[in-house]
């Protein structure tokens, strides 16, 4: 790596050639604002917050687009840097509503942050705000399904816009009028339609762009603690942060109020899509199963304890497979983890007659996306297609391609299988098709279905036996991602009511066969598989470190290097936040990749 | 599965937006002159640059139905390749292009300094006695539309006025409104001066 | 005065723009037939160096360096970009000089494609000049047909393409970054320097962006040689120059001159502007369009050159003079050009966008005497927060008249403030208050 080194303010630097004064001061953890700038989208200089000082240069720079030179030096505190840079605050607040009170950004609102730090005490501006849409609340606009618009907030750094342009591929936003009435808009005012909207709320530093999705939801310091993990709706595996709301001091635990992209340079970079930021609701939704069920004599679905079901699939499905292995079948969503997938395969060559014993089904969706896009959403709508892979079951086609569970379908549908086991701990609607099953059902043709899941759902509702799983974000897990790459996705809340982790469930599901196991916890699992795979991607897995919910502000401090010291602003002033802790067993761990090859 | 599971979110709790849109117009289409116009012009520039002709494009619209619809915005979007968004950033950015339909005659008075200082203000003004319209505003009869421009490059020839994007008149003076207007009425684009620096 | 005009000879003579009357009377394409059949591209460059030759858009940069910085090495196509623009108020030299004399202006674009390697040269004229757009259209296309643009020119394998693209109303477009995005299609909004054109232009491929007057002077240089040139006009100022002479003066027009013109004999002198109309007396000069500062009637005695205006604490500009008698209130000749700026502020930088704006509303409160005087040292400060921290020289010349009018004029801006209403209401100006909000 060729580097340049230079000095800003006093301190000496060395960095990568190339980069600019800004980048390196970001990274030195020198505070500097910007706003147009972003590093996931680009230069545009014109915001002109980010001036500094460079040594024999005539005029003072924007540091955003100066690049780094050997020996130059540069003060980002000198006299004419801070009174330029306080005038532009002043001019950046000369219209700016300051609704902050009730504005979504407000508490991590980058003009709010850094024009208490660099701004001047007071503007001198005694004329009517300009105002574009009506003022207060009335100001905030359709932006699209998913977006709402406040152009009094806008800076117009244009950043939406270069997003639009230069990520998304379709250039939906653009500047209507110019100068000082200049206003950002969408063409017929149609709002923006992507899959890909989320992240302009993101990358805008006001208020002007929100998300309908956390409107008026919660404020930053009411969300004490964030965690990082992954999404798992697709075989992507971006990496996301959960944010998560205390509740009030007389009600138990906390709930999830938003999810956002956290920088992953190998995967999903600055971003995210909407399915994965929009579509966590159903993890604490009125659907999800909350205990085990048994169908009982009258063929009602009643609430079971644990112990009642286990006792259940050891009187009427081992004898079963005890009797004739092919008689009972898995089939598992691709939704599954890498354990939980490891314990089938153990579970399936101790009782069922060998791997061949488990399908594995996933969906498939073609996502709208403009050609351009620099990110595109898989069409495989599940995160651990190449986990099933690897570990030896049969994916058909694979990753990009559909599910092939028609050896299994025929058997049902010719009565062959005697008991089948469903295991898929996502919304139904996620993992494909079911129908199949449900009608073999009705036909008679399945005598005994098994379904452990997490939703209540038509198969669900078909069961002799539920068993209550848990989602990606109540247990700490493995996923294999498209790219062949080991990705952990860890646990942010607790699994609701009776319901355990899927690890946990397959174990005592293999007891019941006969199949003991001894793992106690979902590590034992992983240091099994470590053992059983050397000389592969998983033969480390047994030392990955999960992430665990931390204090918004370290989280803040650790996260996305380019954003994270901005964020230092943003709690100074609050009291601490009780309750929440840093994880102390295996430390904070600041990347969650796990940084393996891919597989093949 | 939705995206949006709980939100309690109804388009008639927000207002929409107040922006000015372009009036929505008639589908449009180019004549098949002002087609092969328009694709001779795109030549000029490099074949992966169509968006160079944009403003081209936008002249053709506006000589054929007088200012640019949205539908015509459209339009160009497809004819150039990019958005239509990126055809409205156009539009709005630039003041020869009328988002409305404007009169026979539009009316730009040039309004800076030279021309100011030769009385522009007061010709604007009797222009708007006259015809009975503000700035901006187009009389009831269609015929004319009064505006003001910034400086047109003819400051020799102050104050002067730019009807319809194209043609001049030169030395126009506040006493000479009414017989302006009365001449365009009549004479039509042949009224004027021109602009063209004359032979002495 | 001994100096025969070069560049505005025949402008009164009828077809002067033709191309039989330029094959006839004046250059005829001969210097182009030169540089390309018996000069090496560097060997103009080197030429139009050793003349001193300065860009006369408005910022007197030497053209031969602009030409010898583009990118040479790189496969990429090269760019002249023509720009006709001439958007500062007080300006329409290139106006004329496109209008009568258009082939001097095509050799001049021909010649500078060869120059720095470019095989297309597009003249970006303002969208108000359709007028000129038409005459120079169709010079341009008896220009191919004569073989003086296309194909192998002069038989020497020379290619040069020229294409006129029509701009449509914004004053930013006459910035040379804000052009090439104009000519690509996109809002005439500046881009960040660096990268500067000559290295990343038009189509992010090196170009060379040069003002009309300027390349219509280069084929003067290659025909008449450096000598004639450099002995024209005081040293570093040299060449025939056009002055725009505007205003309260009897006889505005175009002028053709060296650089040793006194500003004063342009505007009094009767060759030239004839002095003041109506008897007058001059009560300010804005010396190079209106971003340059005001200067004072004793101020003017000076050669009308680049260094010397600038000397005297303004600048030449795009040599767009504009004079005001007496009668002109100082206040209101600010808010009219703030109106300007505020008006053609492209609204890309913060301090220019927000900045216009709020100095209009001041000027706009001055002027009707509702001002209070710490409004006065508002406006100052308002202009030091601008001036040198925007993207573009844009916010440098909408601060021009405001800090020049108060240097000079600060008693009537003051008197406006004591006495609640403008002193100096003079019989041109207009009596309604003008609506501040109006955009477009």
């Amino acid at each position: 790596m060729e580097t340049v080194t230079l000095t800003i303010d006093g301190q000496s630097l060395t960095v990568e050639k190339g980069k600019t004064v800004l980048q390196a001061a970001i990274e030195a953890g020198i505070t500097l604002p910007y706003y147009c700038y972003h590093p996931g989208i680009g230069v545009d200089g014109s915001c002109r917050v980010c001036v500094v000082k460079v040594e024999k240069m005539p005029k003072l720079q924007t540091s955003c687009s100066t690049t780094c030179t050997e020996g130059m030096v540069v003060s980002t505190r000198d006299k004419d840097v801070v009174e330029a840079r306080a005038a532009v605050f002043e001019f950046l607040l000369l219209n700016h509503p300051l609704d902050c009170p009730v504005c979504d950004k407000g508490g991590e609102c980058p003009l709010q942050d850094f024009s208490y730090s660099f701004g001047p005490a007071e503007s001198r501006m005694d004329f009517p705000r300009r105002v574009f849409d009506g003022e207060g609340v009335k100001a905030d606009v359709d932006f699209g399904p998913t977006l709402m618009l406040n152009r009094n907030r806008c800076i117009l750094c244009t950043r939406c816009i270069r997003f639009m342009r230069e990520v998304e591929g379709d250039a939906q936003i653009s500047v209507a009028d110019r100068g000082n009435g200049s206003e950002i808009a969408t063409f017929e005012d149609e709002g923006v339609h992507s899959l890909m909207s989320g992240n302009l709320m993101d990358v805008c530093p006001v208020g002007a762009i929100t998300t309908r999705d956390y409107r008026f939801k919660s404020r930053p310091w009411d969300n004490p603690s964030v965690a990082d993990t992954i999404c798992t709706f697709c075989s992507k595996g971006c990496s996301t942060s959960e944010w998560i709301k205390a509740k009030p001091e007389w009600a138990r635990g906390s709930s999830l109020v938003r999810v956002t992209p956290s920088y992953n340079p190998d995967v999903n970079g600055y971003w995210m899509c909407d399915i994965g930021r929009f579509g966590y609701h159903w993890v604490e939704g009125d659907r999800r199963l909350r205990q085990p069920m048994l169908r009982t004599t009258a063929g009602t679905l009643e609430p079971a304890g644990w112990s009642d079901v286990l006792h259940a699939l050891r009187a009427k499905v081992a004898p079963l497979a005890a009797a004739e292995a092919s008689s009972v079948k898995v089939l598992a969503s691709a939704h599954a983890s890498v354990e939980e997938f490891f314990v089938l395969k153990k579970l399936a060559e101790g009782a069922l007659g060998g791997v061949n014993a488990v399908s594995v089904l996933w969906s498939r969706s073609e996502k709208k996306q403009p050609k351009a896009t620099t990110f595109v959403v898989p069409v495989t709508d599940a995160p651990n297609v190449n986990g099933a892979r690897d570990l030896g079951f049969a994916v058909g086609a694979g990753n990009g391609g559909a599910a092939d569970v028609s050896a299994l379908r025929a058997a049902v549908e010719a009565g062959k299988v005697k008991a089948l086991l469903v295991v898929d701990p996502a919304p139904a609607e996620l993992t494909g098709d079911f129908q199949w099953v449900i009608d073999a059902r009705a036909k008679g043709m399945l005598p005994l279905l098994v379904v452990q899941a997490v939703e209540m759902c038509p198969l669900v509702a078909q069961a002799d036996i539920v068993l209550a799983g848990a989602a990606w974000l109540e247990k700490d897990a493995l996923f294999t991602n498209d790219q062949g790459r080991v990705q952990a996705a860890s646990q942010v809340l607790s699994a609701p009511g009776d319901a355990r982790p899927d690890w946990q469930i397959l174990i005592d599901v293999a007891a019941a066969f006969g199949v003991s196991l001894g793992y106690l916890s979902d590590a034992d699992i992983r240091k099994a598989i470590a053992a059983a795979m050397p000389g592969t991607p998983y033969a480390s897995v047994a030392d990955v470190a999960f992430s665990r919910p931390v204090a918004a502000k370290h989280w803040l401090q650790a996260s996305n290097p380019s954003e994270r010291w901005k964020w230092d602003f943003m709690f100074q002033d609050l009291p601490p936040v009780k309750g929440h802790s840093v994880q102390t067993e295996q430390g904070f761990v600041e990347g969650r990749v796990i940084p393996l090859k891919p597989v093949g | 599965m939705s995206f949006h599971a709980r939100m309690d979110y109804s388009p008639a709790k927000f207002h929409k937006s107040e922006r000015r849109l372009a009036d929505v117009g008639e589908p449009f289409r180019f004549s098949p002159e002002h087609q092969a116009t328009f694709d001779r012009l795109v030549t000029h520039y490099p074949a992966e640059r169509r968006k160079s002709a944009i403003l081209y494009a936008l002249y053709l619209v506006q000589e054929q139905q007088g200012y640019v619809s949205r539908a015509a915005m459209r339009f160009v979007a497809e004819q150039i390749g990019c958005t239509p968004a990126e055809v409205e950033d156009v539009v709005t950015y630039y003041v020869m292009f009328f988002q409305k339909p404007v009169g026979t005659y539009a009316l730009a008075v040039c309004r800076t300094l030279s021309c100011a200082l030769a009385g522009a203000e007061r010709v604007t003004e009797a222009l708007s006695d006259h015809l009975g319209v503000p700035v901006g505003g187009t009389d009831a009869s269609g015929t004319f539309t009064l505006l003001e421009f910034e400086c047109l490059g003819a400051c020799d020839r102050a104050p002067v006025v730019m009807v319809n994007n194209d043609h001049w008149h030169e030395h126009l003076t506040p006493d000479g409104v009414p017989k302006f207007i009365e001449d365009l009425r009549v004479k039509g684009l042949a009224a004027l001066t021109g602009c063209h620096h004359k032979v002495e | 005065m001994a100096y025969e005009p070069v560049l505005t000879k025949f402008v009164k003579e009828p077809n002067c723009y033709t191309l039989d009357f330029y094959k006839a009377k004046d250059l005829g394409y001969e210097a182009l037939r030169k540089a390309v059949t018996t000069m090496q591209p560097n060997d103009v460059i080197e030429m139009v160096k050793a003349s001193g030759l300065r860009g006369r858009g408005g910022a007197g940069f030497p053209t031969g360096l602009k030409w010898q910085f583009v990118l040479k090495d790189t496969p990429k196509p090269k760019y002249i970009c023509c720009n006709a623009d001439e958007s500062e108020p007080g300006t329409f030299k290139d106006h004329l000089l496109m209008e009568r004399n258009p082939h001097l202006l095509i050799e001049g674009c021909a010649i500078g494609c060869y120059a720095i390697g470019a095989k297309v040269a597009y003249i970006y004229i303002r969208g108000e000049f359709y007028h000129v757009q038409k005459v120079l259209e169709q010079q341009i296309e008896e220009a191919y047909r004569a073989g003086f643009l296309g194909k192998n020119i002069f038989g020497s394998g020379f290619d040069c393409d020229v294409f006129v693209h029509r701009g449509a109303g914004a004053y930013e477009a006459g910035e040379e970054t804000a052009l090439i995005e104009s000519l690509e299609g996109k809002r005439a909004q500046p881009r960040i320097k660096p990268p500067f054109p000559a290295v990343s232009g038009l189509y992010n491929c090196p170009s060379a962006v040069n003002n009309v007057e300027t390349l219509a002077n280069v084929p003067l240089i290659i025909s008449k040689g450096v000598e004639w040139f450099t002995s024209l006009g005081p040293e570093k100022n040299n060449g025939p120059k056009l002055y725009c002479v505007s205003g309260h003066v009897k006889n505005p027009g175009v002028f053709e001159a060296t650089m040793d013109v006194s500003l004063k004999e342009l505007i009094l002198g009767d060759q030239y502007a004839g002095g003041m109309k109506d008897g007058r007396t001059l009560k300010a000069v804005i010396p190079g369009g209106s971003s340059t500062p005001v200067l004072l009637p004793d101020q003017i005695d000076i050669p009308a050159s680049f260094d010397a205006v600038a000397k005297a604490g303004s600048m030449l500009g795009s040599a767009a003079i504009m004079a005001v008698d007496d009668t002109t209130c100082m206040v209101w000749l600010a808010k009219n050009l703030l109106a300007f700026y505020r008006h053609e502020s492209c609204g890309k930088c913060t301090p220019c966008r927000e900045g216009a704006d709020w100095l209009l509303k001041l000027l706009t409160r001055i002027e009707a005497g509702e001002g209070q005087m710490k409004d006065i040292d508002l406006l100052l400060d308002v202009s030091k927060n601008i001036g040198g921290k925007t993207l573009c020289p844009f916010g440098d010349a909408e601060i021009a008249p405001v800090l020049s009018t108060i240097k000079h004029f600060r008693h009537e801006y003051e008197a406006h403030v004591r006495e609640g209403c403008c002193t100096i209401p003079a019989p041109w100006r207009g009596t309604r208050a003008p609506a501040l909000a109006g955009h477009h």
